[in-house]
């Protein structure tokens, strides 16, 4: 049946008319004259590509084709709405320069570095990286490799890395973008409560009276929940929104407050406001007693940088210098009780997260510096701003957390998150939300939210990370390693107890030769890691090896040595998990473009390359020092064992007897292809078997997932985890919501990492003898602490960077949407109007922003979404040709390891 | 089965034979991506308005596909912030009265009977006002300007 756009539009008129007058769902009555019109279309249910919000989407598609998509109004997290990112999911897939051949650089028929890139076939494109990686790993062993992985790969993604790599290769070597982005927000959770993930869901926006949010510009970066947001704001009066920022930007429009602070010193308010609830004796003594101890760390822990001058450029050697020893100023002194002045090894580098019981005089000793006037003084982030105005915002600020029948959630992201000490002030959201006992209830608690789809689901609960292992466990724990190695079907002691490289370490080594194989999947590592400079000359100029499967060619795409093309999400089956535990997942809807293959296929296809013979021997591990290892490494597992040396990793690690258990075809497909499986050609279904052997590991230990097939239930829009006896869990930890709390205890702060400590006082350990607190959460003092870089005589502006709303992470999707591109063409240096004046720029003037590591070019806007105060500038990341990663410092929150890209020193100038 | 099989491997003939075809084009990294230059360089970054210096002035851009959300033909920056006692938008485009008519020109594009109703608690009831979860109108309508895609994109380009 055609129809004309004159008759459709006619109808669609006629529709929306009828619905008016009648009443009835315009978007059911367009639906149904659509389906009329569209008879060829395939609507099936999908997930947003983009943020962590994991909205529900719908998609058609037609010959092959996505044709359209809508929101799905039956998804909880999103009602029907998406935002301008969200609505452009169908025309990601549809760049006309997609990946469509592995590209190998080739001169003469032969790999060269220094070659041209060249299509080559699947199996030559394996056969160089497989040669690459033997001659690497026999000479470097388990440490000389390193995967980059992502937050935006599917759950079953990341589990094939991480078992290929763990178990297939025993490298801890893997890491995920989702390093730069929830690293400390991770190290927070399993710190205060010993279990990671938060324990309240979306609904708390509805069921709350107050929203603070801390370093979060959700009108921008998650665009949905801020609809959420503003619906329950502007529905209610009593409904207070405090915006506290270093930028006044978008989500200030609906605030009732917003807080200009200067950056880092979101350290010292919170010590302030959890200072006015200890004198105005506000604290909740029935559940801080029941349900929390108290503790404090180390303040010498560095600050995330190399120690060593030897790769640094002359202008970086002072502030790199810091790493080592640090000169304390006036409020950081103040803040810690120390004197001015004072000179700080920082002797507890290699020792950050190290931390011990205290008492509750000492946390009220700690707090005691955090006065109004200190606080006010020491934040105040606008320079146009009075004293006394600011001073009633944090004044204002702490009453509505102390109000006794105010219910309070607090959300944060990257400010928090990307910081030098992201850990602690993570840790003091949750101090102060215990202190009040407003925590994992409905519409009270401290939000983490997370930045990518799946962070949460994938990076952090498969646990794709440098020092973890599934469901929580890290490779550090003899029991955790025993435990995989027994789901595994593993020889006792295949995995390595060693932490390996994180993010940002991973491209440290390469510049300085211990890594020389990479493969990077669904990431740009060599745009969004700050300090670029060093890494993507690291790429060209050292002997090495890097593989980047891609949808499309961006920064790293073009300093690899070789490119797979990638299937983008609706080409593939997955699953992505949310920042409310929400599991969703999905069916491949058309198929890839080309010899572009699922990243999955990639994994489990390399992994035919290897015998056990050549990875179960004996392996050097430098450095490893563990109990029952020989020093620096790991065993021969292989002699003695059940296995074959000539079985290779794929019937080993992934063709299992049990994974081959898993048919494919499968019912639950609905006529829906897999190319992963029909590629493989072995029958068996990867993303479902897969799946169900990863949800072994957290059945039954508070990380319970239900069956792949319920998850495509039609009455199904995702479920949060645990999913216990079919029920998902909305609020954990709380008796009423969540069944692993204990019987009558009302909340059990169950998770168990580091719930036996020794104690302390506010400078260290006075008894080693550690006391066990089962069941409670950490309450910690954590002290102000200056950024390692402030600006200066030369470098005087702050530079912080972020996303966009219509643009994606590094662009290399949205930007190739016309509508999208259109929005925002390039990235912009947001400036304050008399900053620019004083440079002698004007809006839309060109001017390098030029720090001690690099320099890009930019155009001046003074009158933009972003309105920095004097003396900050902003500088968004989407775009490779505003390559401010090049400006960015790569200082990381020591326990976390998670860079800081919201805060460095710049100049400004005209070009 | 027999004609299938036949088919398949005649398909296969002829795939093997279009791709042997051409000789392998070797292509410079510097050419790939959306910067067509080294990553070491330093692009010209380009300056750009948006289209549609007066609202009301301005022709409905073409939609995206059926029910994207529509780009707005209009300069925004004097009408930002939206905030919760100033959305200058809904000024303008609050014409309940015009919907199903066909517009005259200059008038601007009706917010639609779907931003009336609540999805959230009640999606079968067109109400008297605008939903507050749309009241970012920001969040899904953008302002377009005057440049050239960096990427052509194959989205919609039917084959039948």
């Amino acid at each position: 049946m055609t129809v004309s756009r004159r008759d459709f539009l006619k109808q669609s008129v006629m529709v929306s008319s009828a619905a008016a007058t009648v009443g009835l769902p315009v978007g059911e009555l367009a639906e149904a004259a659509v389906v009329n019109a569209e008879t060829g279309w395939r609507w099936d249910r999908g997930v947003c590509r983009f943020c962590g919000v994991g909205c529900g989407i719908q998609i058609a598609t037609e010959k092959g084709k996505i044709v359209a998509t809508k929101a799905d109004v039956d998804s909880p997290v999103n009602r029907g709405l998406n935002c301008i990112k969200g609505y452009f999911n169908g025309k990601i897939p549809y760049g006309k320069d997609r990946l469509t051949q592995p590209l190998l650089r080739m001169k003469n028929g032969k790999f060269d570095k220094q070659g041209d890139f060249v299509p080559v076939s699947w199996e030559r494109a394996f056969e160089e990286m497989t040669a690459q990686f033997k001659r690497h790993y026999q000479e470097l062993g388990p440490t000389g490799i390193g995967f980059f992985g992502s937050g935006q790969q599917t759950v079953q993604e990341g589990y094939a890395a991480v078992k290929l790599f763990k178990a297939g290769f025993r490298s801890n070597n893997i890491d995920p973008n989702a390093r730069h982005c929830m690293a400390s927000a991770v190290a927070g959770f399993m710190q205060t409560f010993g279990i990671d993930e938060p324990s309240g869901n979306y609904d708390d926006i509805e069921l709350t009276d107050t929203m603070v949010l801390w370093g979060a510009n959700m009108a921008e970066m998650h665009p949905v929940l801020f609809t959420r947001i503003t619906d329950r704001k502007l529905n209610d009066d009593n409904v207070k929104l405090i915006n506290l920022t270093t930028v006044s930007n978008m989500s200030s429009g609906i605030a009732d407050v917003e807080i200009i602070f200067r950056p880092q010193t979101d350290l010292a308010i919170w010590n302030y406001i959890a200072r006015e609830i200890v004198t105005r004796d506000a604290v909740n003594w029935d559940f801080v007693n029941k349900h929390c101890v108290f503790a404090t760390g180390p303040t010498d822990i560095g600050y995330g940088m190399r120690g060593s001058d030897k790769y640094d450029y002359p202008a970086e050697k002072d502030v790199n210098g810091r790493e080592l020893t640090m000169q304390l100023g006036d409020a950081e002194a103040i803040g810690q009780g120390k004197k001015s002045g004072a000179t700080v090894a920082q002797n507890n580098r290699g020792t950050a997260g190290k931390h011990w019981l205290i008492t509750f005089e000492d946390f009220k000793k700690g707090l005691e510096p955090y006065t109004l006037d200190f606080v006010a003084e020491l934040a105040k982030g606008d320079a146009e701003e009075s004293l006394d105005s600011f001073k009633a915002k944090l004044k204002l600020l702490a009453d509505l957390y102390i109000e006794q029948s105010r219910k309070v959630v607090s959300f944060w992201t990257m400010g928090f998150n990307q910081h030098q000490r992201g850990t602690w002030v993570n840790e003091q959201a949750y101090m102060v939300h215990l202190l009040l006992g407003k925590q994992a209830m409905p519409g009270n608690g401290a939000f983490s939210l997370t930045g990518q789809p799946s962070a949460c689901g994938t990076a952090r609960e498969v646990g794709v990370f440098s020092h973890r292992l599934p469901a929580d466990m890290v490779v550090d724990n003899p029991d955790h390693r025993t435990h995989s190695e027994a789901l595994w079907k593993l020889p006792a002691k295949t995995l390595n107890p060693k932490i390996g490289s994180h993010f940002t370490k991973l491209l440290r080594d390469l510049e300085d030769g211990q890594v020389r194989w990479a493969w990077v999947q669904v990431c740009n590592p060599f745009q969004d890691t700050a300090n670029a400079n060093h890494w993507i000359k690291a790429a060209r100029e050292k002997d090495n090896f890097i593989i980047v499967s891609d949808v499309y060619p961006g920064i790293s795409t073009k300093v690899a040595d070789l490119v797979l093309p990638s299937a983008i999400i609706f080409e593939k089956w997955g699953a992505y998990g949310n920042a409310e535990r929400r599991t969703q997942m999905w069916r491949e809807q058309v198929p890839p473009p080309g010899q572009a293959r699922t990243d999955l296929w990639q994994i489990i296809e390399f992994s035919k390359r290897f015998k056990l013979k050549e990875l179960w021997g004996e392996q050097k591990i430098p450095g490893l020092k563990e109990e029952g290892y020989a020093d620096g490494k790991l065993p021969d597992v292989l002699t003695g064992s059940s296995y074959s040396p000539e079985a290779s990793l794929y019937e080993v690690l992934f063709a299992t007897p049990d994974n081959k258990q898993f048919k494919w075809p499968d019912a639950v497909s609905k006529g829906h292809d897999n190319q992963t499986a029909t590629i493989l050609g072995d029958h068996w279904f990867p993303e479902k078997a897969l799946f169900e052997e990863y949800a072994g590991f957290g059945r039954g230990h508070a990380h319970d997932l239900a069956n792949f097939d319920v998850y495509f239930q039609d009455d199904v829009r995702g479920l949060k985890w645990p999913v216990v006896n079919g029920r998902e869990t909305h609020w954990r930890f709380n008796e009423e919501y969540d069944p692993y709390v204990k019987k009558g205890s009302g909340f059990d702060f169950y998770g168990s990492a580091f719930k036996s400590l020794p104690s302390g006082n506010l400078d260290g350990i006075t008894n080693p003898a550690k006391t066990a607190f089962p069941g409670k959460a950490k309450i910690f003092f954590r002290p102000y602490a200056a950024p390692v870089e402030q600006p200066d005589g030369e470098y005087d502006m702050w530079l912080s960077t972020g996303r966009v709303l219509e643009h994606w992470h590094s662009g290399t999707m949205t930007r190739r949407v016309r509508e999208l591109h259109f929005a925002v063409p390039a990235a912009l240096i947001y400036m304050h109007p008399e900053d620019a004046k004083a440079r002698g720029l004007k809006r839309q003037s060109v001017a390098w922003v030029e720090s001690r590591r690099g320099k890009v070019k930019a155009v001046v806007e003074t009158n933009g979404r972003n309105r920095p105060p004097k003396g900050l500038v902003y500088v968004p990341w989407f775009d490779e040709g505003v390559f401010i990663n090049k400006v960015t410092l790569d200082a990381t929150c020591p326990i976390s390891k998670q860079t800081d890209f919201k805060k460095c020193a710049v100049k400004i100038y005209k070009a | 089965m027999r004609l299938h099989q036949l088919v398949a491997g005649l398909f296969l003939v002829i795939a093997a034979s279009v791709q042997a075809a051409p000789v392998a084009k070797s292509i410079p990294a510097d050419s790939m991506g959306l910067s067509k230059t080294s990553v070491f360089d330093t692009p010209e970054p380009q300056v750009y308005q948006y289209k549609g210096e007066m609202a009301g002035q301005n022709k409905v851009l073409p939609r995206a596909y059926l029910n994207a959300p529509p780009q707005i033909p209009h300069d925004i920056a004097d009408f930002l912030p939206i905030t919760k006692d100033n959305n200058m938008c809904i000024a303008c485009h609050t014409l309940p009265d015009q919907w199903g008519k066909v517009r005259e020109p200059g008038t601007a594009t009706p917010i639609p009977p779907s931003h009336y109703t609540d999805l959230r608690r009640d999606r079968n009831k067109v109400t008297d006002h605008l939903i507050n979860a749309r009241f970012n109108c920001n969040q899904c309508h953008v302002p377009q300007a005057n440049t050239t895609p960096l990427v052509e994109n194959t989205f919609g380009k039917r084959s039948r």
